[in-house]
C-alpha cells in the first residue's frame, strides 16, 4: 500500500538524499567567508567540512540499523527534522566550535535520512535496482551541485543562508515521507530482490573512498585556489565551478549507454584523475584553463560514484545497511583526503607566498623606476602583505596613486602587472602538489575497481 | 569495440591529451621565479646615465650585503624599507646593527668594485669612493643603498669643490 503518491514521494526521497549529500560539499565556497568572519585558520575552517563528513562516515551504518529497527519512514522524518534543526544552529553560530558541533549533529540527522531513504525507495520505485539508481544519482547530483549553490548563496545572501535555506527544503522533503511513517507497517517490510550477502562489498567501497577523497580535493582545492589564490568572489567562483555539475549531468547520460558498471567506474576514475592532473599543471592563472579539467572531473564523478554505488549495493540486502557502507566509505574518503592534503597545501601556500613575495620584490628591484620609488613601492607592497597575513594579497592598492608622468605611469603599470603575475604564479603553484596527489589517489582507485570485476550488475 | 571499451579508451585519451597540452603550455614551470644567489655577480648593462649607474650600484650593494648576511637580496631590500622592518629582520635573523652596518659597507665596496670592473666608474673615482663607503655610518649606508644616486651626491659633497670633476669623470 502506498502512503503517498509515488511520484512526490520519489521526488521527496531524492531531494532528501541530494540535500544531505550536497551538504558534504555545500560549504566549500563559503569556507573563505567563514574563515574571515569567525577569525580562524585555514586548518581550523576545514573542520567545518571534515566534521560533517567524519560523523557521516561513522554514523551511516549505525543509522541504517536504527532506520530498520524503528521503521525507515519514521527514521527518515526524524533524520530530516534533526538535519533541519542542526541547520538552524549552524546558521546562527557565531563561533567556529559551535558551528562544528552543529555540523556534527546535522551529519547524524543526515545519515539517518539518507540510509532510511534507501530503505524506502525500492517500495516506492518498484525495484531495488531502480531504487539504487535514483539514490546514487541523487547523491552524485547533490555532491556536484553543492559547491555552486553554496557559492551563490554566500555571495547573494551570506554563508549562514546556506544552512538556513536547508530548513524549508528538509521540511518539504519530510512531508511526503511523514505519510509513509504513518503507514510504516505497510511500507516497512521490503522484499529483497536478489541474494542476501551480508558482508559489504569491500573493493567497491574502498574504491568509493579513494575516488571520493580525490573528488573532495578537486572541489575544495579548486574553490580555495579561485577565491583565496585568484581573488574571485564566491559568486564568480560558483559560476566557474558550476562547470563540474553540468559535466556531471552529461556524464550520467553517457553512463546510461554503458551496461558495465566496472567500465563506467574505471572510466570515471580515469576522468577524475585526468582532470586533477590538468589542475596540477595549470599553465596560467586564468579561469578558462580550469574549464577542461573541470569537465573531466565532472564527467568522471558522475560515472564513478554511481557505478561504484550500484556495484556496492547490487545483489545485497538489506539495502539500507549496504547503502550505509557506501555513505560511510564516501565520507571517510572525503575526510582522509582533506586530512592528508590540508597540511600539504597549507605548507605549500606558505612556501609559495614566500617565493612569490621574493620574486615580486625582485621585479621591483630590477625595474627601471627610480630607486626611491622602488623602496617606496617595496614598502607599500610589504605593508599589503602584512595586512593580508597568510593569504595571497592583491597588490593593486600598493601602486595607487599612479604617477602623473606618462613614462613613469607606464613603467609602474607594467611593474604592477609583473608583480601580480609572480603572485598568481605562487598562488597557482601552491596547489599543484595537492592536485597531483589527489590525481594519484584517483588512479590508485583503479586497483579496487579492477578487483571488483567478479560482481557485475 | 564495445561501448564499455570505448568509454575507457576515451577517458584515457582525453585525460592524456589534457595533461599533455598543459605540459606543453608550460604548466610544469608556472611558478614564481626563484631568487638569485646574491653572492653571484649580476651582469652590468651599459649605463647611459648617472641614474642608471646609481641604480646598478644600489642593486650591487644590496647583493653584496645580502651575500655577507646569508639572506636573499629581496629579503634585505624589504628589511631596509622602514625601521620596524629592520627591527623585525634583526630579530628574525639575529643580526645586530654593527653586523648590518658591516655587511652594508661590504656591499657598497663590492658595488664600487663591480662598477669599476664593468668600466662604469673610473679608477680615479672608485678608489676614494671605496674609502668613503668603508667608514660610512649605518643609517647613511642604508640611505645610500636605498638610493644609489644619493651615493654619488653624498660623495660629491664629501669631495667638496673637487666634486665638480665627478660628472666629467663618469662615463
Amino acid at each position: 500500500m502506498n502512503a503517498a503518491a509515488p511520484r512526490p514521494r520519489v521526488a521527496a526521497l531524492a531531494l532528501a538524499v541530494g540535500l544531505v549529500l550536497a551538504d558534504s560539499s555545500v560549504v566549500v565556497l563559503a569556507l573563505p567567508e567563514i574563515y574571515r568572519e569567525l577569525d580562524t585558520s585555514v586548518a581550523g575552517v576545514t573542520w567545518v567540512l571534515i566534521s560533517f563528513n567524519l560523523v557521516m562516515a561513522l554514523a551511516a551504518v549505525p543509522a541504517a540499523l536504527v532506520a530498520r529497527r524503528v521503521g525507515p519512514g519514521r527514521a527518515a522524518s526524524v533524520g530530516l527534522a534533526i538535519f533541519a534543526g542542526a541547520g538552524l544552529a549552524c546558521g546562527v553560530s557565531d563561533h567556529l566550535s559551535t558551528l562544528i558541533v552543529a555540523r556534527c549533529v546535522q551529519a547524524l540527522g543526515g545519515a539517518l535520512a539518507v540510509t532510511a531513504a534507501l530503505e524506502l525507495l525500492p517500495a516506492t520505485v518498484g525495484s531495488e535496482r531502480r531504487a539504487t539508481l535514483v539514490w546514487a544519482s541523487a547523491g552524485a547530483t547533490g555532491a556536484a551541485l553543492g559547491p555552486a549553490v553554496g557559492g551563490l548563496l554566500t555571495e547573494l545572501v551570506s554563508w549562514q543562508s546556506i544552512f538556513l535555506i536547508q530548513i524549508p527544503i528538509s521540511l518539504a522533503a519530510a512531508v511526503p515521507i511523514l505519510a509513509v511513517a504513518r503507514h510504516e507497517q505497510a511500507t516497512g517490510i521490503i522484499e529483497p530482490e536478489l541474494r542476501r550477502t551480508g558482508k559489504p562489498h569491500l573493493w567497491a567501497n574502498l574504491a568509493l573512498a579513494m575516488v571520493s577523497a580525490a573528488i573532495a580535493a578537486a572541489l575544495f582545492l579548486l574553490v580555495l585556489l579561485l577565491i583565496e589564490g585568484w581573488r574571485l568572489s564566491p559568486i564568480e567562483a560558483a559560476i566557474v565551478v558550476s562547470v563540474m555539475p553540468l559535466a556531471a549531468l552529461v556524464g550520467s547520460r553517457l553512463g546510461n549507454y554503458v551496461e558495465s558498471a566496472r567500465a563506467r567506474a574505471a572510466a570515471g576514475a580515469i576522468f577524475v584523475s585526468g582532470g586533477l592532473g590538468g589542475l596540477a599543471l595549470l599553465p596560467s592563472a586564468e579561469v578558462a584553463v580550469t574549464v577542461p579539467p573541470q569537465i573531466l572531473v565532472g564527467l568522471g564523478l558522475s560515472l564513478v560514484l554511481s557505478a561504484l554505488t550500484e556495484t556496492a549495493l547490487g545483489g545485497r540486502a538489506p539495502q539500507a545497511i549496504h547503502g550505509g557502507w557506501t555513505i560511510s566509505a564516501r565520507h571517510a574518503g572525503v575526510v582522509l583526503g582533506l586530512l592528508a592534503l590540508t597540511p600539504i597545501f597549507t605548507h605549500e601556500i606558505a612556501e609559495q607566498r614566500k617565493d612569490a613575495i621574493n620574486a615580486g620584490t625582485a621585479v621591483i628591484l630590477d625595474s627601471p623606476v627610480e630607486p626611491l620609488l622602488k623602496i617606496k613601492l617595496t614598502q607599500k607592497v610589504t605593508d599589503r602583505l602584512d595586512e593580508e597575513k597568510g593569504k595571497v594579497p592583491t597588490i593593486g592598492p600598493a601602486f595607487e596613486p599612479l604617477p602623473d608622468d606618462p613614462r613613469e605611469r607606464a613603467e609602474t603599470i607594467q611593474l604592477r602587472e609583473e608583480l601580480q603575475d609572480q603572485l598568481n604564479r605562487g598562488a597557482t603553484h601552491a596547489f599543484s602538489s595537492s592536485f597531483a596527489l589527489a590525481a594519484l589517489l584517483g588512479l590508485l582507485a583503479l586497483i579496487p575497481i579492477a578487483l571488483s570485476r567478479r560482481i557485475e550488475l | 569495440m564495445t561501448r564499455a571499451r570505448l568509454l575507457v579508451v576515451g577517458s584515457i585519451v582525453l585525460s592524456l591529451a589534457l595533461v599533455g597540452i598543459y605540459l606543453a603550455a608550460g604548466g610544469a614551470s608556472y611558478a614564481p621565479e626563484k631568487s638569485q644567489n646574491p653572492c653571484k655577480p649580476r651582469p652590468w648593462t651599459n649605463p647611459d646615465s648617472l641614474q642608471e649607474i646609481a641604480q646598478q650600484i644600489s642593486l650591487s650593494a644590496l647583493d653584496g650585503a645580502a651575500c655577507q648576511l646569508g639572506v636573499t637580496r629581496e629579503t634585505l631590500a624589504r628589511a631596509l624599507t622602514t625601521e620596524e622592518a629592520r627591527d623585525r629582520f634583526a630579530k628574525r635573523y639575529g643580526i645586530d646593527d654593527a653586523k648590518l652596518a658591516e655587511a652594508i659597507q661590504a656591499g657598497l665596496v663590492r658595488a664600487v668594485d663591480d662598477a669599476e670592473n664593468a668600466g662604469a666608474l673610473s679608477p680615479l673615482i672608485a678608489g676614494p669612493l671605496r674609502g668613503f663607503v668603508e667608514d660610512v655610518p649605518l643609517d647613511q649606508a642604508i640611505e645610500l643603498v636605498k638610493g644609489g644616486s644619493s651615493l654619488v651626491g653624498t660623495f660629491r659633497n664629501f669631495l667638496g669643490p673637487a666634486g665638480d670633476l665627478l660628472e666629467q669623470l663618469l662615463p
